[in-house]
């Protein structure tokens, strides 16, 4: 790379010098940045008989969360991030490689996922071996009969 | 088909990518991960057979500490410890469920509109100052996810795993929605009425979040159009600027960001009222673990459940004679008659003192003084009957939804 002459530097140096100068104003002329919620108009509102609405802005964190390493993690984390967080899959219980295809399709077919059909026997085995990964370590209460008999995935959803 | 799909899904991936650089360098830095950036420790749900840690988040608008079950599209739930507080949850811990990420980040009061159409004499658009000159009502009613405490069900079933914070008690100010149909004017022969919002889903042709309520049923007189929630504007994740609010019913009905009213000359049969959140034809909607091609019916009307919450599951506390207890209680869809405590696991029962009473849908506290069997581990229960003569039972339910979970909740302190 090119050295810089003394004359590009006087000349990005004056550029600075008079940025700064700009930037900070006239002595006396500072006035602190305004709040966040500040900026712009202030938002609308409707008042009738003693209640007040007003206009609301937010903004909604995003995840940044993928799926953990593992087998096929690269096919989960290109097509089940989109419409949902991957903590709703990593929140399910132990569930069984046929319980995992039963969502995996509905996600597919009712909810209309654009998931390509081949992908659908690696998403479902990571999710079936994210849930044996689970079963090794089960916790909790058990306040309740103990099950006796494994469930089917169906219905939605709440 | 396919293809279209893709598309709309590498849109959506872009937007949200431009929503993102949006927000400005700093927003990314801090939240390289979900645990990272907007976590703030873990929460135990105590469910059955474990994966019940959750992570505590303050970083939702209007929101203040609340279990994290999803960010997108959100779920969060209230701490139990919230309910002991108050019988009416304060808006910032009121949970929140959503179906799709497609949800306005901005509502504009001004140009909002309700419209009110289909089987009516004159479809029509009102603004919301239209809507909050109609008489006033306001009812204190609970709020309940279908799926509260679905995490809780034995064998564990698929869905969003809910511990019991998937409801609220709120005082919502609002209109009558009958007030609003009339305006339309109802025609002869209407069957239902459905009910649109402003979300939408993320991907064309996927089904748009819509429910419906029979017409006898929407025109009662109780069911209601909010726009306040505890004396102020909901937020917007609990549905800003309106939700319906159907008193008694389970909160999927309860419809947030309500746009759109259509009445209709025959029962709903799209996919929210024909396919989803159906419940066993079955008393208590109870079927055997793993069964399936079971009658079925849209879930309904709510049932009588109460809680311990002046202490929580596993606390330990010093060993005395007898200690005061407290909890809350709903009836479901009518009000709460009685409770019951116990302390050595349902075999004596003590009668406790109700609170005072914010009408037959809210909440309603309840305390005892109780003695305490010796030292060691200590099943507290609380039971609740309704107005009705309906009691929590014993032995809870199951259904593959995890739905209307309704039995005698054990909350186990450890004494010594």
């Amino acid at each position: 790379m090119k050295a810089p002459t003394p004359g590009m530097l006087a000349v990005g140096l004056l550029g600075v010098t008079v940025f700064t100068l700009m930037m900070v104003g006239p002595p006396g002329s500072y006035t602190p940045p305004p709040e966040p919620q500040s900026t712009g108009p202030a938002p609308s509102s409707i008042s009738v008989n003693g209640f007040t609405l007003t206009s609301d802005t937010v903004d909604f964190p995003i995840d940044e969360q993928q799926y953990p390493d593992g087998p096929h993690a690269d096919v989960i984390n290109a097509n089940c991030t989109s419409c949902h967080s991957a903590s709703m899959a990593m929140t399910q219980p132990v569930l069984s490689a046929d319980q995992w295809k039963t969502t995996v399709t509905k996600m597919k077919d009712v909810y209309k996922a654009p998931v390509a059909e081949k992908d659908i026997p690696a998403i479902v085995d990571y999710l079936t071996a994210m849930s044996a990964a689970q079963n090794g370590a089960p916790t909790g209460k058990a306040q309740d009969p103990a099950p006796n008999a494994a469930p089917d995935a169906s219905g939605g959803t709440g | 088909m396919d293809r279209l799909d893709a598309e709309l899904a590498a849109e959506t991936s872009r937007r949200r990518f431009l929503q993102k650089a949006a927000l400005g360098g700093a927003a990314i830095a801090a939240a390289p991960a979900l645990a990272q950036g907007i976590t703030q420790g873990l929460t135990d749900l105590h469910l059955p057979g474990g994966n019940a840690q959750r992570p505590m988040t303050s970083a939702f608008p209007g929101k203040g500490s609340m279990i994290l079950q999803r960010v997108h599209p959100p779920l969060l739930e209230t701490p139990m410890a919230v309910f002991d507080r108050d019988v009416f949850t304060p808006n910032d811990q009121f949970f929140v469920r959503w179906h799709w990420a497609d949800i306005p980040t901005s509502i504009d009061v001004d140009a909002f509109r309700l419209t009110i159409r289909g089987h009516v004499n004159k479809s029509i658009a009102i603004n919301l100052e239209q809507l909050m000159r109609l008489p006033r009502v306001e009812m204190a009613a609970v709020n309940q996810c279908s799926g509260n405490s679905r995490g809780l069900f034995q064998p564990r079933v698929p869905g969003a795993q809910w511990g019991n914070g998937a409801m609220g008690n709120a005082k919502w100010l609002g209109v009558r929605l009958r007030d609003v149909l009339d305006l339309a004017g109802v025609k002869a022969g209407a069957v239902q009425v459905r009910f649109g919002a402003l979300d939408q889903p993320v991907v064309a042709g996927a089904p748009d979040f819509e429910k419906a309520l029979d017409i006898d049923h929407a025109r009662d007189g109780e069911v209601m159009i909010a726009f306040g929630m505890n004396g102020t504007q909901l937020p917007l994740l609990n549905g800003f600027p309106i939700r319906l609010i159907v008193p008694g019913w389970y909160s999927t009905y309860w419809v947030k960001m309500l746009n759109d009213i259509e009445v209709l000359p025959g029962p709903d049969d799209e996919y929210w009222m024909a396919k989803a959140y159906k419940i066993p034809a079955t008393p208590g909607a109870n079927v055997k673990p793993g069964a399936k091609d079971f009658p079925t019916v849209p879930i309904n009307r709510m049932i009588p459940r109460s809680w311990v919450t002046s202490l929580g599951e596993g606390q330990r506390i010093a060993h005395e004679a007898s200690i005061p207890l407290g909890g809350i209680a709903m009836g479901g869809d009518c009000g709460v008659a009685r409770v019951d405590v116990s302390t050595d696991g349902g075999r004596r029962w003590f009668a406790t003192k109700l609170g005072p009473d914010h009408g037959k849908y809210s909440f309603r506290r309840w305390d005892a003084q109780v003695p305490l069997p010796g030292p060691g581990q200590t099943a507290l229960m609380s039971r609740c009957w309704n107005t009705a003569g309906v009691a929590q039972p014993m032995a809870p339910i199951w259904n593959p939804g995890g739905f209307m979970r309704g039995n005698i909740e054990t909350t186990t302190i450890v004494t010594a």
